[in-house]
């Protein structure tokens, strides 16, 4: 006996599917019009989604106390990015409790795959992805997200600052 | 010839050898930090613990001289045990920063604690601070906490540059490499103390903070600071050369180079160099393929011959190309253009002879003694005299200059090019680009050459010796070797198929690249 | 055998005037020398192997064997005279530099006439100021009589002597470190082999002995060897300076013979403990040496086979007396800070073992440990045994070992004590 279904010829008949397809959107079209509360689905873009805090969605790279960028350049993200989206160039800090710092720290969005492998990698909690999620631009160089997109962009509100503290790092002797 | 056991297989080791060598010698692996092959045995750092049948207490092995039948074990428990806890000592005062260290990625003190180490460290105390950032001179940092306190570098002042500028000072855990005040690390061997330190806590002012190391290729090549032709290693990646290491060779330059050698990738760099091919002159210059102003020089080389005879061209080499580019360079002129008017041009013979007692010579191009053989070889005597009457009679019409890939060490280029340019035409064959190039009324073609590290070839060194390197990478895909060059004067074409690519593209994360799929 | 004292070296310590040359002569001074130079060099260093003279710095290496290694290939060789009595609890050498330091000078010249040398150096520790200023005084006087220079008492015999001292180092008691210093580097020990006896001051042959030892060499080659060895016991013959410490009643230098039991040097000879208080330990030989509990120290004699039979050792001979009024835990506290401050900082294992043991036996003093930390300062004391190029983290390590294990129970409890009163806002 064959085990390949075949399609009988009652099947063959395709109307009655499309009818219950019809009948459910048109159910569900007229109860949005009398219930919008209720929806399922937004108005998009008048309405946005706020997802939760551990949404992987736009990178931020987080701040010190006074504002300045946590991120140490050490490259771990940009090591462990298998997009090998991140660049980053690194100089000597003049704050002598700093050894080194980004003096660039670019990521090219178009590359990234969002997978947090950056977050991840950071030993010192410097990049975070956050709940934003809106990546369109107009322009293509938009795209490359540099330090001041990633840490002080007009939502983050002057930054986010990272729990860690130096003072509390260097007296546990780290 | 003792013969000994090591871990069971019997081997034969040297007389006069220690056990650590004979580790080396044979391939076995064993721990070790203090020890280097090029310095005197310190025997601090604990490691290279050996259990030696009928030896009550374990020895060190760098400090262990073999004796005919000696049975000698490192993977026994006890002594596995001892490394173990012999990597935590070490690791105790270490601030585990290898994410902003310099070092990580070719740590001593990572990969033998991967390899060698206890995985569960039982310190749970406060780590002693130390100084960090300490300027110990114009090339060396030193991050004292880092630091573990093998006193290679010290030796190395001591017993290789003999400049002492290095000590320990105070005591204990408290120890730190440092410097007596007014008195920095400024010898011209400075960076060996970099290459040397197992640890990140001397870095080179130089490269420090430049590069992660698993973003670094690494190719072996000759170092063309000067004629003593120092073995090197040369790092690199999809952005040009970063810094350059010494080779062990025993012959000629042992474990060290000198820190003015290390520069010497500098004028390698794009940034540096000739890119294409350029004509033109008193710096309005048409830029073209490199190909096409060669040819378009080959031709007006040969119309020169063909029309003047052959003692209207003339030649001038420097001593900063292989062995085999003179060759065909030579052949070129003295059979296919039948001129023997070639002339060396030497830099600086007033301090040709100088020499440091280590390595550093002050004829600083490597193969000085490759390009007078060749002109002995060919028979050829011209003498630079000659050169200057004939180009003040102006019979001499075209002249082409092999001009030098490191122009920093030729402080009479200016002077050089002005000289040059007495005649009618000028075909300038350089790796960089020349700012005195602009000034000059003759009609110049610029082609742009390889540098060292792009070509395969042999240099000579001071001492004779041949030696050969090979195409590290490519850093201007349009630029030729001097023979590729011939080949398009005499009115060949090259094998296209074999022409290399440009650097360029996504630096590549060569730790993940070489360790396969995820 | 008889619970007094048997005064050989300490004889005429009481006497003022026993410190200047013109007193010494009095009491028979360098009547010894001029008899030794009339000997066979030979003939005094088979004296000496035949007394059994045991090195009194601590490590009780036979001194004639010591001197026999002396290779015979003409080289200028060095005596160096070790006065820098560092171990805690010691304080032998310090008082025969001050009150006998001819004896001492004199010893050094039979010795370095034995072993054919021309020159000498006295290291005396740092600290011992007033020490050098005698033992200096006494080599001008010396100098002065025709004792040393060219030619000493006609014999055709030149030596010359010279007092060195370092920073206050411990670790330039320690011989090679002491060569270290001597030649003006920084004071740490060597790499053995060379032993100092092929290669050592100036990589010349070099012998380092104790004050004690060359002193008695003075009075080995006196009375001659079989009556050396009637003090004593058969292999640890002679006698020796104890500097005894710590709660008796009368603390102080004690010379007895070798073999002695510690139970009557402790309670006839120093007057016993305070009343009302119990004996709870003894170390017998300088911080260094593994403690002994109060029953293990009334069945032990003072000679380095019962010491070492009892996984102790004889040391330099300080013995320091600990009564039941002393905290174990920081005792061993503060040796382990002593450790930590004196290690040079070559070796890996002892620069960070000794720091590490320090912190946490700080930690357990204070409270802020656990049980289990005991135990990890008997596993780090473990890995630094004899994994060092000196003894210094033997040192430590035995110390710390033998104080875990044979107090542990006051380790215990001295933690558990410590969390009632921390209370639990302590460890927050």
């Amino acid at each position: 006996m064959s085990l390949v279904k075949r399609p009988t010829a009652s099947a063959e008949w395709f109307l009655p599917g499309i009818l219950a397809g019809m009948w459910f959107t048109l159910r569900k079209m007229v109860f949005n019009i009398f219930h919008q509360s209720k929806m399922e689905t937004l108005n998009y873009p008048e309405q946005k989604y706020e997802y939760g805090p551990r949404f992987k969605g736009n990178h931020v790279l987080t701040v010190k106390k006074d504002g300045s960028i946590r991120c140490t350049a050490c490259m771990l993200c940009a090591t462990n990015c298998p997009a090998q989206c991140i660049k980053i160039t690194a100089a000597e800090s003049t704050d002598p409790t700093v050894e080194k710092y980004p003096i660039a720290y670019e990521i090219d969005v178009l590359r990234c795959v969002f997978c947090g492998f950056c977050e991840e990698a950071c030993p010192v909690d410097a990049i975070r992805m956050g709940p934003e999620w809106q990546t369109a631009a107009l322009n293509g160089s938009k795209f490359t997200y540099d330090i001041q997109q990633l840490a002080y962009r007009p939502q983050l509100k002057g930054g986010i600052v990272s729990v860690l503290d130096d003072h509390e790092r260097h007296g546990a002797g780290i | 010839m003792p013969k000994i056991k090591i871990n069971g297989n019997e081997v034969e080791v040297p007389q006069g050898s220690t056990i650590i060598q004979a580790f080396k010698a044979t391939g076995v692996e064993i721990c070790h930090y203090c020890w280097h092959p090029g310095l005197s045995v310190a025997g601090v750092c604990r490691l290279c613990m050996v259990q030696i049948e009928g030896m009550p207490k374990l020895q060190i092995a760098c400090n262990t001289e073999v004796k005919e039948g000696m049975v000698i074990n490192n993977t026994s428990d006890v002594v596995k045990e001892t490394v173990r806890w012999g990597l935590d000592f070490h690791l105790i005062n270490h601030p585990l920063d290898c994410p902003i260290c310099d070092q990580a990625g070719e740590c001593g003190l990572q990969d033998q604690y991967m390899k060698f180490g206890q995985y569960d460290p039982e310190m749970a105390e406060n780590k002693v601070k130390k100084h960090k950032v300490v300027d110990l001179g114009p090339t060396v940092v030193l991050d004292s906490e880092r630091c573990i306190l093998c006193s290679r570098c010290v030796r190395f002042t001591d017993e290789v540059s003999k400049t002492n500028e290095l000590g320990i000072f105070n005591r204990g855990d408290r120890c730190e490499i440092g410097t007596v005040a007014g008195k920095p690390l400024a010898n011209n061997y400075s960076l060996n103390t970099v290459d040397i330190c197992p640890v990140g806590a001397l870095t080179s002012k130089d490269f420090r903070f430049r590069q992660r190391v698993w973003y670094l290729k690494e190719a072996d090549s000759i170092c063309p600071g000067c004629s003593t032709g120092c073995n090197v290693k040369v790092n690199y990646n999809e952005e040009g050369l970063w810094r350059i290491r010494p080779r062990e060779n025993k012959e000629v330059n042992g474990h060290w180079m000198c820190d003015v050698g290390r520069d010497s990738y500098k004028f390698v760099n794009l940034k540096n160099r000739l890119v294409a091919g350029k004509v033109g002159q008193r710096g309005s210059w048409q830029e073209v393929t490199a190909t096409d102003a060669a040819r378009s020089a080959g031709l007006k080389l040969r119309e020169t011959v063909a029309q003047h005879g052959p003692d209207s061209v003339a030649l001038v080499v420097t001593g900063q190309y292989t062995n085999e580019e003179y060759h065909r360079l030579f052949t070129f002129f003295t059979v296919n253009l039948e001129s023997n008017n070639i002339f060396h041009w030497m830099n600086n013979p007033e301090t040709t002879k100088d020499f440091d007692g280590l390595l550093f010579r002050g004829d600083r191009n490597p193969n000085t003694k490759g390009v007078v053989d060749a002109l002995g070889s060919f028979a050829l005597k011209a003498k630079w005299e000659d050169l200057q009457s004939q180009l003040s009679s102006r019979k001499i019409k075209v002249v082409v200059v092999a001009g030098p890939e490191n122009q920093a060490v030729f402080p009479d280029m200016t002077e050089k090019i002005t000289f040059f340019a007495q005649a009618e035409s000028m075909i300038w064959l350089t790796a960089g680009q020349s700012e005195a190039l602009n000034q000059t009324g003759a009609e110049t073609w610029q082609i742009p050459l390889k540098t060292y590290i792009e070509k395969s070839g042999s240099f000579t060194n001071v001492q004779g010796k041949v030696q050969t390197f090979k195409v590290g990478t490519t850093i201007v895909a349009q630029a030729f070797t001097l023979s590729e060059v011939v080949e398009l004067f005499s009115g060949q074409e090259l094998n296209w198929n074999l022409r290399p690519h440009s650097l360029g593209g996504v630096k590549t994360n060569y730790s993940i690249a070489n360790r396969g799929a995820l | 055998m008889p619970s007094q004292q048997s005064l050989l070296l300490s004889e005429h310590y009481g006497k003022p005037d026993f410190a200047k040359l013109e007193g010494y002569k009095k009491h028979g001074g360098y009547a010894v020398l001029a008899k030794a130079l009339k000997m066979e060099p030979k003939a005094i260093i088979d004296e000496v192997k035949s007394s059994g003279l045991r090195g009194r710095g601590g490590a009780g290496f036979p001194t004639g064997m010591k001197w026999s290694f002396l290779p015979a290939n003409g080289e200028p060789r060095y005596l160096l005279c070790n006065a820098d009595e560092g171990e805690p609890g010691t304080f032998k050498d310090r008082l025969m530099m001050e009150r006998a330091p001819h004896q001492l000078i004199e010893g050094m010249i039979i010795s370095a006439f034995a072993i054919g040398c021309k020159k000498s150096y006295i290291y005396i520790r740092g600290e011992y100021d007033f020490a050098k200023e005698v033992v200096a005084g006494a080599i001008v006087e010396a100098y002065k009589a025709g004792l040393l220079g060219k030619n000493i008492l006609g014999s055709g015999f030149d030596h010359d002597m010279d007092v060195y001292s370092g920073a206050g180092a411990y670790i330039c008691g320690e011989e090679t470190g002491m060569i270290s210093s001597l030649e003006g580097l920084k004071g740490q020990p060597k790499l053995k082999p060379p032993f100092p006896a092929v290669q050592g001051y100036l990589r010349k042959p070099t012998i380092v002995n104790n004050v004690e030892t060359l002193a008695a060499v003075k009075y080995i080659i006196r009375d001659g060897a079989p009556a050396y060895k009637k003090y004593g016991t058969e292999k640890s013959p002679g006698t020796k300076l104890f500097s005894v410490s710590g709660n008796v009643v009368k603390p102080g230098n004690y010379e007895v013979v070798l073999g002695m039991p510690l139970k009557d040097l402790i309670f006839d000879l120093c007057g016993g403990l305070k009343p009302g208080r119990k004996l709870k330990a003894v170390i017998p030989g300088g911080s260094s040496a593994p403690v002994l509990t109060a029953e293990e120290a009334m069945k032990a004699t003072m000679d380095y086979e019962c010491l070492a039979q009892m996984g102790s050792m004889l040391g330099s001979g300080a013995i320091i007396v600990i009564d039941d009024s002393n905290s174990m835990v920081d005792l061993l506290q503060v040796i382990m800070h002593f450790y930590h401050h004196e290690s040079c900082g070559q070796c890996t294992p002892c620069r960070e073992g000794t720091g590490w043991l320090s912190k946490i036996l700080h930690d357990i003093a204070s409270g802020h440990a656990e049980v289990k930390d005991i135990d990890l300062v008997k596993k780090i004391s473990e890995q630094m045994m004899g994994k060092t190029i000196c003894a210094l983290s033997d040192a430590a390590a035995m110390a710390a070992i033998s104080f875990v294990t044979k107090f542990r129970s006051e380790f215990e409890q001295h933690l558990q004590a410590g969390k009632r009163t921390l209370g639990s806002s302590a460890h927050a």
